[in-house]
């Protein structure tokens, strides 16, 4: 049998004690009504709080500057406001994680007149909610470790070569991107392998892929594969192993002693060719698809060969550099050519980050990264 | 992208009247004018905008090295000014854009005619001898209080406010969507403002200025206000009745009247 006599509640009662808590207060805070469901989770009694605190007043300071710069302004635009996270400064010091809900009421004039907010503890949900947001912080953070410690390494230093990059991170949702960068030596100790790439994606899972296909990159250069062998395979490994599906990349050899530079460019910005004597030209000859771009495809994997004139520098980059929202591709590229033409006689040290610098956009919000190498400078004049 | 773009300019009232330029300030976006505006939009140029970060402004256009400091939105303001061509400005600045707007007339005081800022503050921490209502142990407060109202900002939503602009029915729907921002870039707006330090920057001013301080305000107290009118050469004070940070909305008509009667002087 149910109890009709507690179904039959007077309205003071529910009001008394709701589930939640309860409060009314005048336009500028002062608290005018509060029930005995607030007075018990705060341990306020309602003598202190009527007539003499503003809500705000109860709210620890930082919650305190939050209501005046979102709550406030909230309630009075759209006469409501729910779900706001608080803390309340209970009578012993504790803090009361809370969430509020307030509506505005007006007069017969519409002009407003009172607050009436509810009050709704929220304890547990706010621990597992800083959990969650820990979680979330930590794995930014890990995928920035990881993205630095991959790109941290030494460059080759030899007579003859001057090598310089310039990476800046990607700003978009602050999470890093996927944009890598290496230079090795091959195993017979004078041809510099050179990769600029870019990964599908952000966040730990691109930094993941770009450490795999870094290492890839690394062991089948050093089987002496050639750089439209070496994509064909790196394409497979991608195939195989599910990752790095329609990464970006070029993969060049720069032989030291014979200038020679063989390349193979995977769907990727053109290199960038400067040769003394000459305007600096784009190189659009090596040419093929992003990695795995075909599912089942056996599209060759094209590549170039040519010999370099003594002092003759070749760059290689990211889109970041020269891609621009609501901008032709052809401009950010002409942008390029121009910027190294003017500064084509300086050292790659100098170069490098000038260049970068020039480009450098408030609007980019995506990786940049800018790799140099010019051969047999010292050559000159022997 | 055009600044007008990114910066979701609204014009309103006449065309060739003397440009008004209303800024908000950190928390929502241009609607903290609604109730202001419409009064000036008779014999004035109104121009309203929103941060980047902010309202209908392109977050992409964000970048943490240019917005790190307040001269990078003052820097804003003055693209705005150059691309709309206005000259003879009052520039309206609450909260922290009335620092913003002084950067800006410092650094082009040709542009600007007068500013109104409503409840300026050059630092919100204490400093020594200045009192400036906070601690740096309050901002980080207020840093968790945003982590804790920010995870109903869900990266699923993210597109749907941004990409609609231009539909701003949709936007009512999505409740508290006045204040919404991305949680990032609201966390970087709320260390500059709170965290910077403008006080020098107040003698390089020399625009006329009225400052507007209202009763019982936690974020600019009075003192603050009255540090800024004594450091402001060629400032005017007005204490209002109005309660609180926002007079812009809790009290339009008397914060209306305030400014009407300053630019009728």
């Amino acid at each position: 049998m149910i109890d009709d006599t507690l179904l039959e509640d007077a309205a003071e009662d529910l009001f008394e004690d709701a589930p939640c808590g309860y409060l009314s207060t005048r336009l500028d805070g002062t608290i005018v009504k509060v029930n005995r469901t607030f007075e018990s989770w705060t341990g306020r009694d309602r003598g202190e709080l009527l007539g003499r605190t503003r809500f705000q007043e109860l709210l620890a300071p930082g919650a305190r500057i939050y209501h005046e710069t979102h709550y406030a302004p909230l309630l009075r635009m759209q006469g409501e406001v729910r779900g706001i996270a608080v803390e309340i400064l209970c009578c012993d010091g504790a803090r009361l994680p809370a969430l509020i809900n307030s509506v505005l009421r007006h007069d017969a004039e519409g002009r407003p007149q009172v607050i009436r907010t509810t009050v709704f503890d929220a304890s547990d949900r706010r621990r597992y909610e800083q959990e969650l947001l820990r979680a979330r912080r930590r794995e930014q953070e890990i995928a920035r470790e990881l993205q630095r410690g991959m790109l941290s390494g030494e460059l080759p230093e030899a007579d003859g070569l001057e090598l310089d990059v310039a990476y800046r991170p990607g700003v978009a949702g602050m999470e890093v991107g996927g944009d890598w960068y290496d230079a090795f030596w091959l195993d017979d100790g004078e041809t510099v392998g050179l990769v600029v790439g870019d990964v599908v994606g952000r966040g730990i899972g691109a930094a993941a892929t770009m450490g795999q296909l870094r290492s890839a990159v690394r062991a089948l250069a050093s089987t002496g594969l050639g750089p439209a062998a070496l994509v064909t395979a790196l394409d497979e490994y991608a195939r195989r192993h599910g990752v790095g599906r329609m990464t970006t990349l070029v993969y060049a050899e720069l032989g030291l002693a014979s200038r020679r530079l063989r390349y193979a460019v995977a769907g990727h910005p053109p290199p960038l060719l400067v040769v003394p004597g000459e305007e600096p030209c784009l190189v659009w000859d090596g040419r093929s698809l992003p990695l795995d771009a075909h599912r089942v495809s056996a599209h060759g994997r094209g590549e170039a060969i040519r010999v370099l004139a003594p002092g003759s520098a070749i760059l290689l980059y990211t889109d970041g550099l020269v891609e621009r929202r609501a901008r032709p591709l052809d401009e950010g590229l002409d942008d390029l050519l121009r910027e190294v033409a003017a500064r084509r006689a300086e050292p790659v040290a100098g170069l490098v980050p000038a260049v970068v610098r020039a480009l450098q956009d408030a609007e980019n919000t995506d990786d940049v990264c800018l790799l140099a190498a010019r051969v047999g400078a010292r050559a000159v004049g022997c | 992208m055009s600044v007008a773009e990114r910066n979701n300019v609204v014009e309103h009232g006449d065309p060739r009247g003397q440009p008004i330029v209303f800024a908000h300030g950190f928390g929502c976006d241009q609607n903290m004018w609604r109730f202001v505006w419409p009064a000036f939009a008779g014999e004035r140029r109104v121009i309203l905008f929103d941060h980047v970060g902010a309202g209908g402004s392109d977050a992409g256009a964000y970048n943490p090295e240019r917005y790190g400091s307040l001269q990078g939105y003052a820097g804003d303001v003055l693209e705005i000014c150059h691309e709309l061509e206005l000259t003879d400005v009052v520039f309206v600045g609450h909260s922290v854009s009335a620092m913003i707007g002084a950067l800006a007339a410092a650094a082009e005081p040709e542009r600007f005619a007068r500013l109104v800022l409503v409840g300026p503050s050059p630092r919100y921490v204490d400093d020594g001898d200045y009192v400036g209502g906070f601690t740096r142990e309050d901002v980080d407060g207020l840093l968790e209080s945003m982590d804790a109202n920010y995870l109903g900002w869900s990266s699923a939503m993210a597109p749907v406010i941004m990409a609609n602009a231009d539909r701003p029915q949709l936007g009512k729907e999505l409740t508290n969507s006045f204040c919404r921002a991305d949680p990032e870039i609201a966390r970087r707006f709320a260390r500059v403002t709170f965290l910077s330090d403008n006080r020098a920057d107040l003698a390089r001013v020399r625009t006329p200025s009225l400052v507007l301080q209202c009763a019982d305000d936690v974020i600019a107290p009075r003192a603050v206000g009255e540090y800024v009118h004594a450091r402001l050469a060629g400032s005017r004070l007005v204490l209002l009745e109005a309660t609180g940070h926002c007079p812009n909305l809790s009290a339009p008509e008397e914060t209306v009247a305030a400014i009407a009667a300053y630019l009728a002087s």
